[in-house]
């Protein structure tokens, strides 16, 4: 029992070492909303550049994933895993771009250079359907399917917290957060589908 | 009220019942026709309207997915992501062109206009039809019939998908004429829509719409008179996407509904039709075949009430009346043969079976009558049985009927098939012939006469019959069948008193017949009136040349006809069975001169003529005793004379009175001894002492008429041998007087000797006798009158 409390306390502090975690619930009503995207943004601070790039594969005529959250400036790549071809295209604001029929992996990555929501589809195969999410932040993460997220290793500072989720109507209303370090702070979102 | 037949009865009771059954088809076709009809346009109407929700929807569904089609090009989705609303507006004009729509609309996601092809008079604001959209925001797509620039639309929206909806797509059909053509022609029904805008559009004719649409706010009504037909009316409100009223009004023309029903009414009532005739047809043959029959059974009857019993009913039905027929036919075979029996009864007498005196006298009356035509003769003969009375009375009248019955027996054999032999009742029969000549009745009756010939045999008992026939002429004698009859019965009478087998009847005999029958009526009067009185002749001894008998001769002094001989009236008094009277008047009288003449002196016997009826009665012996001793006279002065053909009627009885007689002592004699045909055997057991040669074969006596000579000899021969008297009757000459004298005869009488004289007269005579002796002179002194005796 000792061993355990030292050891609970142990992590708490190197917890509160190493940055503060959020830990977002999206709900619909009771139900946890499944593949929502949790970001929180920083105020005041620049952010750094992504550091990786994502992918949005193309496979048994799906986009995988089928929601994909990326920073700001993300290279995204769209490999061709299927054997038919494939046009991918998006009509959103966010990123207007297509990649005409093609098989295998395009050359070139589609970097995704403005915050929002980015609509994919498939011009010959209508039923497949993916959104890329972009944020200006490197903090954000997916629910699971309960609709629950954590965002790790917070820098102390101010930060707005947004929700989304796939066929929402209207966004939940931000929510501003500050962290000192270490700590664990419990955001909740409810979304109307 | 005229005469209603059977079969008319029968053919109006066939034709009412069944006019009744198919008016009432007729009529319940028709209620049904009713009830059907509306039902079926009722049926209709909704089947009208199911079938316009499905074909609008349909369209629908069509229209949806050519927009669907056009959304997902990409271009024109990259259009719409682009949001340029000119090149919008003319890309939308172009697709408005392509799917042949009459608006299109690119509604954003907040459900505002964002290019049209109407000018961009909706562009930049709110979408018009929000209902609309809201069914399109919850199940992905929608329509809906709108009014739209005072026209009927049916307008689809479908989303722009990138994939996720961009914006909305709108499209506009205007419902016009052509369409709600092909839902008529679909649905049989008239289709119009209407709205409160867009008023009407229908496939209706120009002046039925008007009506319609003026009756058109009211509530709904199953019938509208639109122009000039009836319409069966559905009030059918369509879904729209702006809450305005759009109805389609469904409808049916009653008359081409009812078309079908008035055709079907319209065919049972010919068929009605066809099948009273073809009942009335039928009516009239079954009635013909029931009452046809009927009348003929009528008509039979009416042959059987006109004595028609030979023509059957010809019926060849086998059942009832096929029955009744051959019943009927059977009674009208019974009642003819009944009334031919009857007929026959009538017409035939009973015991032969021969016609009787009705169908003779008929069938005597038509042979005349044809006689007139044909010019043939016709005769007849009345036959009479002699004696048959005392046949019958000695031998019983079974004997008699059966001795009848073979007399007709022999007379239908003996004669043609066309003569008619007749039995008139009694012992008469009557023969009817055709004989062209007297020589030719001649022979019929020699014909006739020859049944007699052999004896008749009945039982154990053989006995001959003789009869008389009397012959009339049809022309020669008389001229109807009566007085022929009568004529015919004159000469039968003829030949009976003539003892001849035939006789013709002879002129002028119908008043002596007349009197004969005046004379039957006055002879029984005769004896009472002491009209009778007795002639006497003399029997001379021909070897003394002395009267020895005198034969009393019985003469009427008829108070009219003056002295009759006996020949005249004997007959007759058989006939009426007077002959006994006048016998023993006779007796009487002779028996009380004979004693008269004893007492004068004068030794002389009387002799009597007995009747072959005298010889049946019994009393007769007894009688003729009771006279003699009252007279006080010997029975041998009393000589009885009795023909030869009296004693062989009845032999046996005749015997009897015979043998009586000749016990009691009196004398016994055969009068017109070779007339008869009596055998010698017979004759020698008749208790006769005297035997009188009958007058035919004296009269002409003479040495060279051999013959009679021969005949006179042997008699006399055999009489003697026989121990008989013989005496000579009819001796009128000296001659035939000395041949007697020379063959040993014993007595002669006749004219020669003396006529028969009154009893004073006879007395003279005896005494002038007595006195001269002469036979010679009395004999010349008297004259050869043809009196016979």
């Amino acid at each position: 029992m000792r061993l355990v409390i030292v050891l609970a306390i142990i992590l708490t502090v190197s917890a509160s070492l190493l940055g503060a975690t959020i830990d977002a619930v999206v709900l619909d009503g009771r139900s946890g909303v499944h593949d929502a995207v949790v970001y929180a943004v920083p105020e005041g601070r620049p952010v750094p550049p992504p550091r990786r790039a994502a992918v949005m594969e193309q496979k048994n005529r799906a986009f995988i994933p089928h929601v994909l959250a990326v920073q700001t400036g993300t290279a995204v790549r769209f490999p061709n895993l299927d054997d038919v071809q494939h046009h991918v295209y998006s009509f959103s604001p966010a990123k207007t771009f297509q990649l005409p029929l093609y098989k295998g992996s395009p050359p070139n990555p589609v970097i995704f250079d403005k915050a929002g929501v980015v609509t994919l589809g498939c011009n010959i195969h209508d039923q497949m359907s993916a959104v890329i999410v972009v944020v200006d932040t490197p903090y954000f993460e997916k629910t699971a399917a309960n609709g629950r997220a954590s965002l790790h290793d917070l820098e102390p500072g101010r930060y707005t917290v947004r929700a989304w989720a796939p066929e929402m109507r209207g966004e939940p209303a931000a929510q501003t957060i500050t962290v000192t370090g270490g700590e664990r702070v419990e955001v909740s979102f409810n979304v109307r589908r | 009220m005229p005469v209603r037949t059977f079969q008319a009865r029968l053919l109006w009771l066939i034709v009412a019942v069944l006019a009744l059954l198919e008016a009432g088809t007729l009529i319940s076709v028709h209620l049904a026709g009713q009830r059907t009809l509306q039902k079926s346009v009722s049926d209709e109407l909704k089947v009208g309207a199911a079938v316009l929700d499905r074909i609008l929807m349909q369209r629908a569904g069509q229209l949806s997915e050519s927009l669907r089609i056009l959304v997902r090009d990409f271009a024109f989705r990259e259009l719409v992501a682009s949001g340029d609303t000119p090149t919008m507006s003319s890309a939308l004009e172009n697709q408005r062109k392509r799917v042949n729509a009459g608006a299109v609309l690119l509604v954003d996601l907040d459900g505002n206009v964002k290019a049209d092809t109407i000018d961009g008079r909706l562009t930049g604001r709110r979408f018009p039809f929000a209902s609309m959209l809201a069914d399109a925001q919850k199940n992905g797509e929608a329509h809906a019939t709108i009014t739209f620039s005072n026209k009927p639309y049916q307008f689809v929206i479908v989303p722009v998908l990138a994939p996720q909806p961009i914006a909305w797509l709108c499209a506009g059909f205007e419902i016009d004429e052509a369409f709600l053509a092909d839902l008529r022609r679909l649905t049989t029904l008239d289709v119009s829509l209407w709205s409160s805008t867009a008023g009407l559009v229908s496939t209706l004719a120009p002046d039925q719409r008007a009506d319609l649409l003026a009756a058109m706010p009211q509530k709904p009504q199953t019938a509208l008179h639109l122009g000039n037909a009836e319409y069966a009316t559905l009030q059918h409100p369509l879904h729209t996407g702006d809450n305005s009223r759009v109805v389609m009004l469904l409808q049916r023309n009653l008359a081409d509904a009812r078309q079908p029903f008035v055709k079907l009414e319209l065919q049972i009532f010919a068929l009605s039709f066809v099948m009273l005739l073809a009942a009335v047809v039928a009516a009239v043959i079954f009635s013909r075949s029931v009452s046809r029959p009927l009348r003929v059974l009528a008509e039979g009857a009416g042959r059987v009430e006109r004595g028609d019993y030979v023509s059957p009913i010809v019926i060849e039905q086998k059942d009832e009346i096929g029955q009744l027929a051959t019943a009927f036919n059977q009674m009208q075979a019974a009642i003819g043969a009944r009334e031919e029996q009857i007929i026959h009864q009538a017409t035939h007498d009973a015991l032969t079976g021969l016609p009787n005196r009705t169908l003779f006298l008929d069938r005597l009356s038509q042979s005349i009558e044809g006689s007139k035509r044909s010019g043939e003769s016709v005769g007849m003969i009345m036959m009479d049985v002699d004696r048959f009375k005392e046949i019958n009375d000695t031998l019983g009248h079974h004997f008699g009927d059966q001795l009848l019955i073979e007399i007709g027996r022999r007379l239908s054999h003996t004669l043609r098939q066309s003569d008619t032999v007749a039995r008139l009742g009694g012992d008469e029969f009557a023969v009817k012939f055709t004989a062209p000549t007297a020589r030719h009745a001649t022979e019929v009756a020699s014909r006739v006469s020859t049944i007699f010939g052999a004896p008749f045999i009945l039982g154990d008992v053989s006995i001959d019959v003789n009869a008389s026939l009397g012959i009339a002429l049809y022309q020669m004698h008389a001229d109807d069948a009566d007085t022929l009859m009568k004529r015919a019965d004159i000469a039968m009478y003829d030949a009976k008193k003539n003892h001849t087998r035939f006789a013709f009847y002879e002129p002028g005999r119908d008043e002596h017949s007349l009197r004969r029958l005046a004379l039957m009526m006055e002879l029984r009067q005769a004896v009472a009136r002491d009209e009778l009185e007795l002639h006497f002749q003399p029997k001379v001894e021909v070897s003394r040349d002395r009267a020895v008998h005198a034969e009393a001769l019985v003469r009427w002094k008829h108070p009219r006809h003056g002295l009759m001989r006996p020949d005249e009236f004997i007959p007759l008094a058989e006939q009426t069975g007077n002959i006994s009277l006048i016998t023993k008047w006779v007796v009487r009288r002779a028996v009380a001169e004979c004693a008269e003449w004893n007492r004068i002196g004068l030794d002389l016997s009387v002799a009597v003529n007995l009747s072959a009826l005298d010889l049946f009665d019994t009393e007769l012996p007894t009688f003729i005793s009771g006279l003699l001793s009252e007279a006080g006279l010997p029975p041998s002065r009393l000589v009885l004379e009795i023909t030869e053909s009296a004693v062989m009627k009845d032999t046996a009885y005749a015997l009897k009175v015979l043998r009586d007689l000749k016990r009691r002592g009196v004398v016994l004699a055969i009068d017109d001894f070779g007339t008869g045909y009596s055998s010698l055997a017979h004759l020698k057991r008749l208790p006769v002492d005297e035997l009188k040669i009958d007058k035919s074969f004296v009269q002409n006596l003479s040495e060279t008429a051999t013959d009679d000579l021969v005949i006179v000899r042997s008699t006399i021969e055999l009489g003697h041998n026989m121990g008989l008297v013989v005496i000579a009757e009819g001796v009128e000459s000296q001659e035939s007087w000395q041949i007697l004298k020379r063959l040993g005869c014993d007595m002669g009488q006749g004219y020669f000797m003396s006529p028969p004289l009154p009893a004073a007269e006879f007395r003279l005579w005896c005494e002038g006798r007595a006195a001269d002796s002469t036979v010679g002179e009395a004999a010349s002194s008297r004259p050869a009158a043809g009196e016979l005796g």
